[in-house]
């Protein structure tokens, strides 16, 4: 059964699975692209170089989480008293990660070397405004993703049950990318002695 | 007689303490003692130098200042990358007794000391690098140097120098990760998913003014911190004006190594200039890079050392204004060389042909007039008991080069044989058994020998042997190994018995 709270305040539980919210997406990605480069670096250093690579990959990542995570919690105050705090919990965390999809989909251009299709670039050159023209697509396509789950989260009880079966998910995973970051943390400490 | 003393005498006797400490160097100073002035510009291969021959006008400024000095036409770097080649140019010593194989090692502990820095200690000594690698070296060495000047000294505005602060111990690796995390740069994508998009922005608005002079981008050390050879000219005269005499300094500048960033004054200057360069042979480690790309990555890096040039006249001018060239030994020189043939371009490559190993050596010493031509084959370790002979100090037992002509009192051994080494993947622990290019020079036959590499596995060899005549063929077109079988069977047992001798210890 889902509880309502009026309180701006976060309950531990609600902020630890923000927490891992905001990180999966930076670890899984961070330890993507780190073991991408193993084999260059081991054939160029050796593979403990690149074990310190990927180990401070990981340690860079739990950093950038936190400013993901302190950004969110900071946003959650802008959500209406109105809504539960597991309806906030669930949307932020959410939202943390549709953030990071459109992010990584931003990078993947770049990485599989893919261009868009020369007649986008055309109708682009021959419009008056090519720059209004690609802010206006790209918000079409950002606007529903954001404000589908958003609505299903707020208004519905089974897009709120739904996100949070999700979210239960993710930051189990999570968790394991969390003991990586510790491993990764000690060979940093290690390296550095 | 006060036996005791107040807090005021304390105090006052605490201020001289520094000076007491450092007093006894400059009191056993050799006076009149010349300083040394030791220039490296990072991948400059003398191939691609109009200096010695090339026929695209790469460096008029250092061809004009030559006239004046002593040039090396065939001189070798230890090395064909950073690591290797600076290490015996820093030791004086061949690969296999440095044992600075892989790309961020340093030098074997066992002979940490043996280094140029620890010879000159009746000098000041102050070294500076860009190069990452190269600093991994110095690093090594700091305890023998009195100034160690830290890389991002001379970097643009950067967000970047708390990795030295927090991760000293570790600098290299964690650069580079912190390089692939947060800078997108040319690759257009980076470990980090959020704050990448916010470095880029505060580090461009950082070096903006600069962009209009550099349209292939602001120089940079692996695409991390951006430089100009302006500003490191500039700092390097500064500093050496006001170092105490005799000084040595070590300066080991990136330019022309890539990416290759030339400033706008150069930018275009060999674009469609009919220049075709010769056509040779693919090589068994080719990258298979097409003739259009060499051809503009070619154009490209000669463009980035007319910057070098121009900069090294810059920095000669000044010592020469200054006074200082009348009593400093300068030396330009480079840690190995660059390859764009064969289907290769740079300088990671097993392949030991000539552009990337063949490097310039020039020495300026106080009063030549004129240029003097030295044609047989040299090597970077000559230049550590070639400096210590030039300053009237000692020649260690451990240095492995000999006295450069002119400087010798007799020539070079007409059978001297010298050594380049590539054993990237080798641990300084093991014997040089796999995956290692070695080339022995000797009069006028240069061996090629390649063992356990997988791109001769494929061609089921376990090695590979390519003989060169390179008084009559220095392009190395034509591979002797089996028209001239009996010379190419005597060098291979004379390297193979080299290479025996040196992997005895750690077999």
């Amino acid at each position: 059964m889902i509880t309502l709270s009026n309180s701006r305040y976060y309950r531990k539980q609600e902020l630890w699975s923000l927490f891992l919210m905001c990180a999966f997406p930076l670890y899984f990605w961070t330890l993507l692209l780190a073991f991408r480069d193993v084999s260059w670096l081991t054939e160029r250093t050796n593979a403990w170089d690149a074990v310190g690579v990927v180990s401070y990959g990981m340690v860079f990542a739990s950093v950038e989480s936190v400013i993901v995570f302190i950004i969110a919690v900071l946003l959650g105050f802008l959500v209406s008293r109105s809504w539960s705090g597991e309806r906030r919990g669930a949307l932020l965390g959410v939202l943390a990660l549709i953030a990071s999809l459109w992010a990584t989909a931003d990078q993947l251009y770049f990485l599989w070397g893919t261009p868009l299709p020369a007649w986008i670039f055309q109708i682009l050159v021959k419009s008056a405004h090519p720059v209004r023209i690609i802010y206006g697509v790209l918000l079409a396509l950002v606007a529903p993703t954001v404000i589908l789950p958003a609505y299903f989260i707020l208004q519905t009880d089974k897009g709120l049950q739904a996100a949070q079966n999700f979210i239960e998910r993710i930051t189990l995973l999570s968790m394991l990318y969390l003991f990586s970051a510790f491993a990764g943390l000690v060979v940093v400490i290690i390296r550095n002695i | 007689m006060k036996k005791t003393i107040n807090r005021r005498d304390f105090l006052k006797l605490a201020g001289l303490l520094p000076l007491g400490l450092a007093a006894p160097r400059f009191i056993q100073t050799p006076k009149g003692q010349k300083n040394v002035v030791i220039l490296i510009f990072d991948a400059l291969s003398a191939y691609h130098m109009s200096l010695y021959g090339y026929s695209r006008e790469t460096t008029p400024n250092i061809a004009k200042l030559a006239e004046r000095a002593l040039v090396y036409n065939k001189h070798y770097a230890g090395g064909n990358y950073t690591t290797t080649g600076t290490a015996s140019l820093l030791t004086g010593t061949n690969p296999w007794t440095h044992r600075a194989f892989q790309i961020d090692g340093g030098v074997a502990e066992s002979v940490a000391t043996h280094n140029i820095f620890n010879v000159f200690h009746n000098y000041y000594r102050l070294a500076y690098t860009h190069n990452l690698f190269a600093n991994v070296l110095l690093k090594q060495f700091q305890n023998n140097m009195d100034d160690w000047i830290p890389r991002n000294r001379l970097f643009l505005g950067s967000y970047s120098g708390f990795i030295q602060t927090l991760f000293g111990n570790d600098e290299d690796t964690a650069s580079i990760s912190w390089g692939r995390n947060i800078k997108i740069e040319e690759a257009g994508y980076a470990y980090s998913l959020f704050l990448s998009h916010i470095y880029q922005p505060l580090q461009n608005s950082k070096v903006k003014n600069i962009n209009a002079q550099f349209p292939r981008g602001i120089p940079t050390s692996n695409y991390e911190d951006n430089f100009t050879l302006e500003q490191a000219v500039s700092w390097i005269s500064g500093r050496l004006t006001a170092a105490p005499q005799p000084f040595f300094g070590y300066f080991h500048l990136l330019p022309p190594h890539a990416p290759y960033r030339t400033s706008s004054e150069f930018y275009g200057r060999f674009r469609a200039d009919g220049f075709t360069p010769k056509e040779k042979p693919i090589d068994v480690f080719t990258e298979h890079k097409d003739k259009n790309d060499l051809s503009r990555r070619r154009m490209e890096y000669d463009e980035f050392i007319l910057y070098a040039d121009k900069e090294f006249g810059r920095l000669y001018n000044y010592l020469e204004s200054s006074g200082l060239l009348e009593n400093t030994l300068l030396v330009l020189t480079s840690d190995h060389g660059e390859m764009i043939e064969r289907g290769i371009v740079g300088h990671m490559t097993n392949a030991l042909h000539q552009p990337v190993i063949r490097i310039p050596l020039l020495i300026f010493e106080p009063g030549r007039k004129t240029r003097l031509d030295i044609n047989t084959a040299t090597s970077a370790i000559d230049l550590l008991p070639t400096l210590l002979h030039l300053t009237n100090q000692t020649i260690p037992n451990w240095a492995e080069g000999i006295i450069l002509p002119p400087f010798a009192s007799a020539a070079p051994a007409p059978d001297r044989k010298i050594y380049v080494m590539r054993a990237i993947k080798n641990a300084p622990d093991q014997p040089l058994t796999t995956s290692v290019s070695t080339t022995m020079i000797k009069g006028i036959y240069k061996i090629h020998y390649y063992i356990g590499y997988p791109e001769l596995k494929k061609r089921g060899q376990d090695e590979l042997v390519k003989l060169f005549d390179i008084e009559a063929d220095p392009e190395e077109l034509v591979d002797l190994s089996l028209a001239r079988k009996e010379i190419a069977n005597q060098l291979l047992g004379e390297l193979k018995a080299k290479l025996a001798e040196v992997n005895k210890p750690y077999l």
